[in-house]
């Protein structure tokens, strides 16, 4: 690509994320969360979003470099200082209904050799000041998309240089998020029906659970009664209709927060808070995580299952095919909203109130009675392969294939 | 040009400089990291704000934020956004900075921008979100305008302003040369700059404490297009390098710094002042100006370029028709002797005498923190939105020091000072 194809690509990606993404409605204010490597994308977003009738278009640009200096240098003490503003910046959009977009690009290796007990510090103090946040979620149209920055492409494809790994990366985001398609809009339309295909199909069977099979993992997870499947686009409490991953190839629901049981082994590296965790396993008794193991980086995937009550607690249980656009790409991306659209996977931590049926409206002792989970983290991590085989339990005690050598099992 | 390991080693000392004796940051305080012009420092000031952070955690430091601006977001908006949208303004950043100050936090400012950011854009629009800027300000200019904690001014060369001041030379080299303006004038380049800096210190603090023991009651500036009197109110306090916030910590608000400076009585201006320097104002350069005085009140602009921009600076508020600062710099000051203009007033106000548009710094006025804005008013003090300094000075320019018994003296000749200190 020379500048000026990049540039082309650059605005129809930057159209893709304000009209399919997030729906951006005239009149709406937009905050865009970033690092400051995402410049060219974030000017590209503002452009758009101004066509498209917003009123204001605000960026709040972070360095994750100074992060980095904070962790090894500040006094461990301070590390639990967050500034009240931070959450004021939210409040001030959310209570406004206006538009959000995060850009998720961050260096992988980011917090590679800082002590873990010093991050989960850190990042406890944030997950804490930024609770509030949770009433507000799904309240108004979000939607999370990437860059191709420096270090991250380096690490995807450390045996290119800089520019070229850049390059590349970038061509995997536009490919992902299919907007190397003749018509764009067009190609999402027809997927987003795709994947409205398989989520009717699940809300359909009313699963008890769904039981893993694959190399490593023997997993029963129960479903709630009221689960509800989710995928691709979302309804905003604000009554817009957007997309908020892009790329994305999951349906997903909410596992019963207590009817988890066995052993899963993940499939591909987990980046947690910029320190890789690699070839792990965590074996769930009723719900919980009773034991972790790792090759690397299993204090930091200890620590993360403690940072509160319900961390060690499963929140989502998503499908992917193994088969899916991204996976076929062939490319570890360390990156959760690639990745998580390889494979598929299960977070730990928080439910997603909109995968329970009502779940917006429940209290939260109502919300968790039903099966959902309630936590500070919310953290997917990888688990499919051509291996893996998942069967749909129904009450009865029938069992139907939803997922064979990775693939869907379902004819619709 | 110097290596990269040379230019990596002149801004460590730099960050140093500014931690220690800009901000004498104190163990334990937070910092913020801004830049009220562009809502936030320019990716530009991205090294620095690095080098300062580390010496900020070194100097004990709980908590390191940076508000990060972009100036091309501005740009877009003033293109693209809705005409009636200029109002809109989020809280929060004014919110941040403000739950910093309340608490006794300190703020360093990081000035990288384009003097030409806002070139050929709409003046009526860049006047709305001007406009919506300074009502929003106001909170944090009336806490720092009364020091009311260490808080200090520095800068950062970044491709754009550099190719301004230095457009024949290629990008690259002009950034290279603005930087080395910078390390300069801000004594980076001294092998003890902290100690440099004490010694600077202490001369700027003889003329002020010069000045502060004649109580002149005006002073009155000749040059071949200047005849300019302006009243001192009682009270008035010569200020220098140093000073001491409200939070206890001494320290110097602006890197670099050569002047001396006080502030006039709003109510007594009178004559026309032409200034020697273009002025760089909300992206654009207002040039070969003009300003006549009577009674304290600005009743006449003129300039070659850009008069409606000025004359809508002078229209701001009733404080902008009026001034708020009067300093004192030689002709002959290290930064006046680079020879060129910086655009950016941080220099250019320490190359030449000048005086300011608009709010007075309450602490020019002996107990000024302590009064009411209309009590300060009364004692001659200005208060308004804008804060806008422009550049008179020049070695044609006289001034003398005229005492309460009617007699004169001179405090400079020909652009130097006439004071043996």
């Amino acid at each position: 690509m020379n500048t000026a194809e990049f540039d082309q690509m650059l605005g129809k990606y930057a159209d893709v994320v304000v009209k399919i993404g997030l729906n951006l409605r005239k009149g709406q204010r937009l905050l865009i969360r970033a690092l400051l490597d995402d410049a060219p994308l974030v000017r590209k977003v503002t452009e758009s979003a101004y066509k498209a009738g917003a009123v204001f278009v605000d960026v709040a640009y972070a360095d994750e470099q100074l992060t980095r200096i904070r962790l090894e240098q500040a006094d461990p003490e301070s590390l639990t200082e967050v500034p009240n503003w931070i959450l004021m910046r939210f409040e001030e959009y959310y209570q406004r209904m206006d538009a959000e977009l995060a850009i998720s690009s961050a260096d992988p290796e980011l917090m590679s050799g800082i002590e873990p007990a010093r991050i989960a510090k850190y990042r406890k103090a944030i997950s804490q000041k930024m609770e509030p946040l949770r009433k507000y979620e799904n309240s108004t149209n979000w939607c999370v998309v990437s860059t191709a920055s420096p270090a991250w492409a380096k690490k995807v494809f450390p045996d290119l240089a800089v520019q070229e790994a850049q390059e590349r990366l970038w061509k995997e985001i536009f490919a992902s998020c299919r907007i190397d398609a003749p018509d764009p809009v067009a190609a999402w339309s027809s997927h987003v029906n795709n994947l409205n295909k398989y989520r009717s199909y699940l809300n359909g069977q009313r699963f008890a659970a769904l039981h893993y099979r694959g190399p490593g993992t023997d997993l029963t997870i129960g479903l709630p009664e009221k689960q509800l499947w989710q995928g691709a686009q979302a309804e905003f409490k604000n009554g817009i209709t957007g997309i908020p991953n892009l790329p994305t190839e999951e349906v997903f629901t909410t596992p019963h927060k207590d009817k988890v049981n066995g052993t899963v082994k993940a499939t591909l590296p987990l980046n947690y808070s910029g320190v890789l965790i690699e070839d792990f396993s965590l074996a769930f008794e009723n719900g919980r995580a009773v034991k972790v193991t790792a090759k690397r980086g299993e204090e930091t995937l200890q620590k993360m299952i403690e940072s509160d009550e319900n961390a060690c607690r499963l929140g989502e249980v998503a499908l992917v095919p193994n088969s899916s656009p991204i996976s076929q790409r062939g490319t570890l991306f360390f990156n959760s909203l690639f990745d998580e659209n390889a494979s598929c996977h299960i977070a730990l931590g928080t439910s997603y109130r909109d995968t329970l049926i009502g779940g917006e409206d429940m209290t939260d002792e109502e919300f968790e009675a039903q099966g959902g989970n309630k936590s500070l983290i919310h953290t997917d991590f990888m688990i499919g392969s051509d291996k893996l085989d998942i069967d749909g339990l129904k009450a009865d005690g029938s069992s139907t294939p939803v997922m064979r050598s990775g693939e869907w099992a379902v004819e619709l | 040009m110097p290596t990269k390991e040379q230019h990596q080693e002149l801004l460590v000392k730099y960050a140093e400089a500014i931690v220690r004796v800009g901000l004498n940051l104190r163990a334990g305080q937070r910092l913020i990291i801004s830049n009220s012009i562009v809502r936030g420092v320019p990716p530009a000031g991205r090294a620095l704000v690095h080098e300062v952070t580390k010496a900020a955690y070194a100097a004990g430091a709980r908590y390191v934020e940076v508000i990060w601006g972009d100036e091309e977001m501005q740009r877009i908006r003033l293109q693209q956004a809705p005409a009636d949208s200029f109002g809109e303004y989020p809280k929060f950043h004014i919110s941040a900075i403000m739950d910093m100050l309340k608490n006794g936090d300190a703020l360093l400012t990081i000035s990288a921008n384009d003097p030409d950011t806002y070139k050929g854009l709409d003046t009526e629009r860049l006047g709305a979100m001007q406009r919506a800027h300074l009502d929003n300000y106001g909170p944090v200019s009336a806490l720092v305008s009364r020091n009311a904690v260490n808080w200090c001014v520095v800068a950062a060369a970044s491709p754009a302003w550099a190719s301004k001041i230095f457009s024949d030379l290629d990008p690259e080299e002009a950034e290279a040369k603005l930087w080395q303006a910078i390390f300069e004038t801000t004594r980076a380049t001294e092998a003890d700059p902290v100690a440099a800096w004490v010694d600077h210190i202490k001369k700027l603090r003889k003329r002020a404490d010069y000045l502060q023991a004649k109580k002149y009651t005006a002073l009155h500036y000749r040059s071949p297009n200047t005849d300019l009197t302006l009243g001192l109110p009682l009270g008035h306090k010569w200020i220098s390098a140093q000073a001491l916030a409200e939070n206890g910590v001494v320290f110097t608000a602006n890197m670099p710094t050569e002047e001396v400076f006080t502030l006039p009585d709003r109510h007594r201006a009178d004559g026309t002042v032409t200034a020697t320097f273009p002025l760089s104002h909300a992206g654009s350069l207002i040039e070969d100006f003009s300003v006549t005085f009577e009674n304290g009140r600005i009743v006449k602009v003129h300039a070659k370029k850009n008069e409606a921009l000025l004359q809508k600076l002078v229209d701001t508020d009733e404080g902008s028709t009026r001034l708020g600062e009067v300093a004192l710099v030689p002709a002959s000051s290290p930064i006046s002797r680079r020879g060129h203009l910086f655009y950016n007033t941080l220099f250019d106000e320490n190359a030449s005498c000048h005086i300011a548009i608009g709010r007075a710094y309450r602490f020019t006025l002996i107990g000024g923190e302590e009064l009411t804005d209309e009590e300060f008013i009364s004692a001659g003090g200005n208060v308004s939105l804008n804060h806008v300094d422009f550049m008179i000075g020049s070695p044609e320019m006289d001034i003398d020091g005229l005492k309460e018994d009617g007699t004169r003296e001179p405090v400079m000749r020909t652009g130097e000072w006439a004071i043996e200190v």
